[in-house]
């Protein structure tokens, strides 16, 4: 009998599936070894329950499993929506604005005038959230507390957002490859998560206390192109067309984006510039 | 010493390989993904059906499940196995969905609390008392041996209905883990990963899910 040891039977039967799992202390684990060698019952409750585990993983081969047809279309999904399809991208992301649709990857610069043009932006989030997609904000402070209205008028709670972990804020005080970090680490974290996509909404702080110079918020918006092309997320940045300079304009909102919204219309953007020329030419200009 | 050896070098091999799959998949490659899909379709569509109504919902989920791997394979660090991701990414999909449809659904609100009151692997009138003067808390009632090759008669078709009857027969959050772990085959840790819940906790629910599958086939075995 088990007397031998000094545990009983009941309490080693409780111990079993920690035991197997190998999740018991090592003081615990040593008093269940040294129990079922002595206890035959104990070893064939064991055994019972070894055996029990390993049906249970030959349940999935008994399936026959007919998916021929499923695994054609899944195929398909594989060709067409894969990010690998670099040049034939379908747009297939609504973009909460305009009815315009985006592919993941996009990196799009949203030119705005009026601020029911700049309220309009919450909507891109909100399609997210729709979605159960995440957002982080990229903003100076009074821009992101606007949107943060928006959100809130269009029925939705910032504060739960945050809370499931759906809506983030990334600083912009901070230099270009940190910020730059900082969205891609957002983008990964919340895939990692199974969220399914992601959406950056940036209001940068051209000429903002506390915010980078002008060519460091450039050298920030030309490398988020490339460094967003493979993720699941889509990319806004906001410009402000009386607000900032027309340089701010010219080189950050249109040099820097392969998509432009404006006028309620998603267009290709002939005046971008890919980044590697595009930074040649700053560091020109700043020498 | 050389068992530990092999176990980290098979490890290694192990993560290895998943590196290729993830890159083969972010290069398009199709064969990798069919396989990917015969490996898990028809488990992602099981676990879904926790979580929603039928099957053509459940369909549904699936598919936005594979286009979140598809679109999502750039950004996955490989932080958890490829496998725990497909199944967190599937579960996420399914608990929206189930929301949406303001269905109740497993771990809707679980914390630690929630693994509810204590349940007996064993039912304790198969032991002594604890106050029993020579063999406290031992067998009055044990297990008997379940014989030669009991594997034989446990995969039989009949064997095999019970096993599933056994399944269904317990609570949903209990037969979602047993169903990830010992069904699908995950490790308890990717298990409770993919489900948002705390490993103990999960364990304790694979610990009740398993004795009562036990329990419910033993007269079958023991008759046998």
């Amino acid at each position: 009998m088990g007397s031998s040891t000094d545990m009983p039977c009941r309490e080693f039967v409780e111990l079993v599936t920690a035991y197997l799992d190998g999740a018991l202390s090592s003081a615990d684990r040593e008093r269940c070894d040294a129990h079922w060698r002595n206890c035959p019952e104990c070893r064939a409750y064991l055994a019972q329950m070894q055996l029990v585990v390993g049906s249970l993983g030959q349940l999935r081969r008994r399936e026959v499993e007919e998916n021929g047809a499923e695994r054609d279309r899944l195929l398909d999904l594989f060709r067409t929506r894969g990010l690998h399809n670099r040049e034939s991208r379908e747009r297939s992301v609504p973009l909460g604005m305009a009815g315009e649709f985006a592919a993941p990857g996009d990196h799009i610069s949203y030119f705005w005038e009026s601020e029911h043009e700049f309220d309009a932006a919450a909507g891109f989030l909100a399609a997210g959230v729709e979605r159960d997609e995440g957002c982080v904000l990229l903003g100076h402070d009074a821009a992101n507390a606007r949107l943060l209205a928006g959100l809130e008028r269009r029925g939705l709670a910032p504060d739960e957002l945050r809370r499931r972990d759906r809506l983030h804020t990334v600083s912009g005080e901070q230099p270009a490859d940190a910020v730059l970090g900082a969205i891609g680490d957002r983008i990964r974290t919340a895939v990692d998560r199974g969220v399914p996509m992601v959406r950056v909404l940036g209001n940068l702080g051209w000429e903002h206390p506390g915010w980078p110079a002008e060519a460091d918020i450039l050298r920030l918006e030309a490398r988020v192109t490339d460094a967003v092309r493979n993720l699941a997320s889509v990319v806004m940045c906001a410009y402000d067309v009386r607000g900032l300079s027309g340089r701010s304009l010219l080189l950050g909102g249109l040099e820097c984006h392969p998509l432009t919204l404006r006028r309620a219309a998603l267009r290709h953007n002939e005046h971008h510039v890919p980044a590697a020329q595009f930074l040649e030419t700053l560091a020109l200009d700043a020498a | 010493m050389s068992d530990v050896a092999n176990a980290s070098g098979a490890e290694e091999a192990a993560a290895h390989d998943e590196l290729r799959v993830i890159e083969a998949l972010r290069q398009g490659d199709e064969v990798t993904f069919a396989r990917l899909v015969d490996q898990y379709h028809a488990s992602l569509r099981r676990v879904a059906l926790f979580y929603v109504s039928n099957r053509a919902v459940a369909d549904e989920v699936v598919q936005d499940a594979w286009l979140g791997v598809i679109q999502g394979i750039w950004a996955f660090e490989g932080r958890s196995s490829l496998k725990t991701w497909v199944f967190r990414i599937l579960i996420n999909r399914a608990k929206t969905r189930a929301a949406r449809e303001g269905r109740t659904m497993p771990f809707a609100s679980f914390g630690a609390d929630d693994i509810g009151a204590p349940e007996a692997a064993v039912s304790p009138d198969r032991f002594w008392p604890a106050d029993h003067p020579t063999e406290p808390g031992h067998w009055t009632s044990p297990p008997r041996d379940f014989g030669a090759s009991p594997e034989h008669r446990l995969l039989g078709r009949e064997a095999g209905e019970h096993l599933q009857k056994a399944i269904d027969a317990l609570p949903a959050n209990q037969r979602l883990v047993l169903t990830l772990r010992d069904v699908e085959g995950c490790s308890t840790e990717e298990a409770c990963n993919a489900l948002g819940i705390q490993e103990t906790n999960g364990r304790v629910l694979l610990h009740r899910a398993r004795a009562k599958v036990r329990a419910a086939l033993e007269p079958y075995l023991e008759g046998g």
